[in-house]
């Protein structure tokens, strides 16, 4: 077993994981609460929520265009 | 992360997504007009209108259905009803005999109400003439690639190479993303870089939405053996006091709109929505099976059956169903998108179309290094895709 070398400039767990643990989490919120809720405000929530991965994939592409 | 645990991440990666891209590429060109499946089905239909009235308007007896249909066919016998709860339709289904429907399933026919008047208003066409659908095509290459249970059993199988790859892929992620900010594509540098920073990124951002489709796809394939169990197992079990009977003929049927009836007053607050006639094999041969589901999203999946002695016509209870069926049952609308109205329905088609793009980044990114040791890969993975240096410290390691 062989440690990959030690790089100062790691990002911490969080510099890593926090975006893509933000985004499965809300995932998870808008698969359920469409499906847990009756309608309504829950179905927008849903949208919302499932709509940001979306959104945040845009960004990203866009971003590396401009 | 050690660099042995990369190498074995990135072989559980590269080998689990090669064996199920392909396959994963066909679901998923196919489940997109699923997706929409219901609004295409209508808009393609053209079936004639439903009588204009009032929404309490009394419904049609079932038995009045069930006998317009046999003098339209006489000696073929009705199979099941179908009682929709969306629309004021009843879809009565018909075959020559059970034996006959064993051995062909497409000696099934189907006679489509108007539930309220009882008025005829769509039959399926004879064997011969009938065309498979567009949406029903695409449901069976996405379901079993047109052979059946094997099928079924091996997208299944496919469906857990996609979760492996997921999961190995986000394992991956760490050691590639060490150096960079989240989000990070850079166009500049090659297309194979710009590629495997959008692979990353895709994959990781569709990350939930892609471990509950796959999952919910597997638990969907194994219907067919999961009911089958229980009807093995529970059903026949419930059926013991019945066995000195003969199986209920056609013939010597009792009312199915009393004991429709007489199912719907022993759950309250349900809707029963369809009735399998005594002999068929997801039935018992000596009841009604109806089906009732609750009105809720939720409640509205999860259908309980009742039986009913179709000779006596008296009510023989409500059959829990065990918690395998029921984890299937909730699995169908996770995987469905058929639970949140049509915005829903457009963000699962856009996320399907974002795994798409990783499953085809995912090949592009093996085509064009397939020849590349693993060890060259494995040190493109850790150095995040940069070039490596003239002296890159990792050739001394």
């Amino acid at each position: 077993m062989i440690p990959v070398r030690d790089d100062r400039r790691h990002r911490g767990f969080v510099g890593m994981w926090g975006w893509p643990l933000s985004l499965a989490a809300l995932s998870l919120f808008g698969l359920l609460s469409a499906l847990l809720g009756q309608g309504g405000v829950w179905w927008l929530l849903s949208w919302i929520a499932l709509a940001v991965p979306l959104i945040v994939i845009l960004r990203c592409i866009l971003r590396a265009s401009g | 992360m050690t660099r042995t645990q990369v190498r074995a991440w990135f072989l559980v990666h590269r080998w689990t997504s090669l064996v199920c891209t392909v396959f994963l590429l066909v679901v998923c060109v196919t489940g997109l007009p699923l997706i929409f499946g219901d609004e295409i089905d209508h808009w393609l239909d053209g079936d004639p209108p439903y009588a204009n009235l009032p929404n309490d308007a009394p419904r049609a007896s079932l038995d009045e259905l069930v006998a317009i249909g046999r003098r339209l066919h006489p000696g073929e016998i009705a199979t099941s009803l179908f009682i929709d709860d969306d629309e004021p339709q009843v879809v009565l289904s018909m075959a020559p005999s059970w034996e006959a429907l064993r051995n062909d399933p497409a000696s099934e026919r189907w006679i489509k109400f108007d539930g309220r008047t009882a008025r005829l208003l769509k039959q399926s066409l004879p064997q011969a003439e009938r065309r498979r659908g567009f949406i029903d095509v695409m449901l069976t290459l996405h379901r079993e690639l047109f052979v059946g249970l094997p099928g079924e059993l091996f997208l299944g199988g496919m469906g857990l190479l996609f979760v492996a790859a997921i999961v190995s892929g986000t394992a991956l992620y760490a050691p590639f993303m060490r150096k960079q900010a989240f989000g990070t594509v850079r166009r500049q540098r090659s297309t194979r870089l710009r590629w495997l920073d959008l692979h990353n990124l895709l994959g990781v951002v569709t990350l939930a939405w892609g471990l509950a489709i796959g999952a919910t796809g597997v638990m969907n394939e194994l219907s067919q053996p999961l009911f089958a169990l229980w009807n093995r197992t529970e059903v026949q079990a419930l059926l013991d006091p019945w066995r000195h009977q003969a199986p209920a003929a056609q013939g010597e049927l009792s009312s199915v709109q009393a004991a429709f009836e007489a199912a719907g007053r022993v759950l309250p607050g349900m809707r029963v929505v369809s009735v399998v006639f005594p002999g068929a094999d997801d039935g018992s041969p000596y009841h009604y099976l109806f089906w009732a589901k609750g009105g809720t999203p939720l409640t509205g999946r999860l259908f309980t059956p009742v039986l009913v002695d179709a000779r006596s016509g008296k009510l023989t209870g409500a059959v829990r169903m065990p918690w395998y069926l029921r984890a299937l049952e909730v699995s169908r609308p996770l995987h469905f998108g058929d639970y949140g109205g049509l915005p829903l329905k457009i963000i699962w088609a856009l996320l399907d179309l974002a795994t798409i793009a990783v499953l085809g980044s995912g090949l592009y990114l093996w085509l064009s290094r397939r020849k590349s040791p693993v060890e060259a890969l494995i040190a493109e993975i850790e150095r995040g895709g940069a070039e490596p240096a003239a002296a890159a410290p990792e050739a001394a390691e």
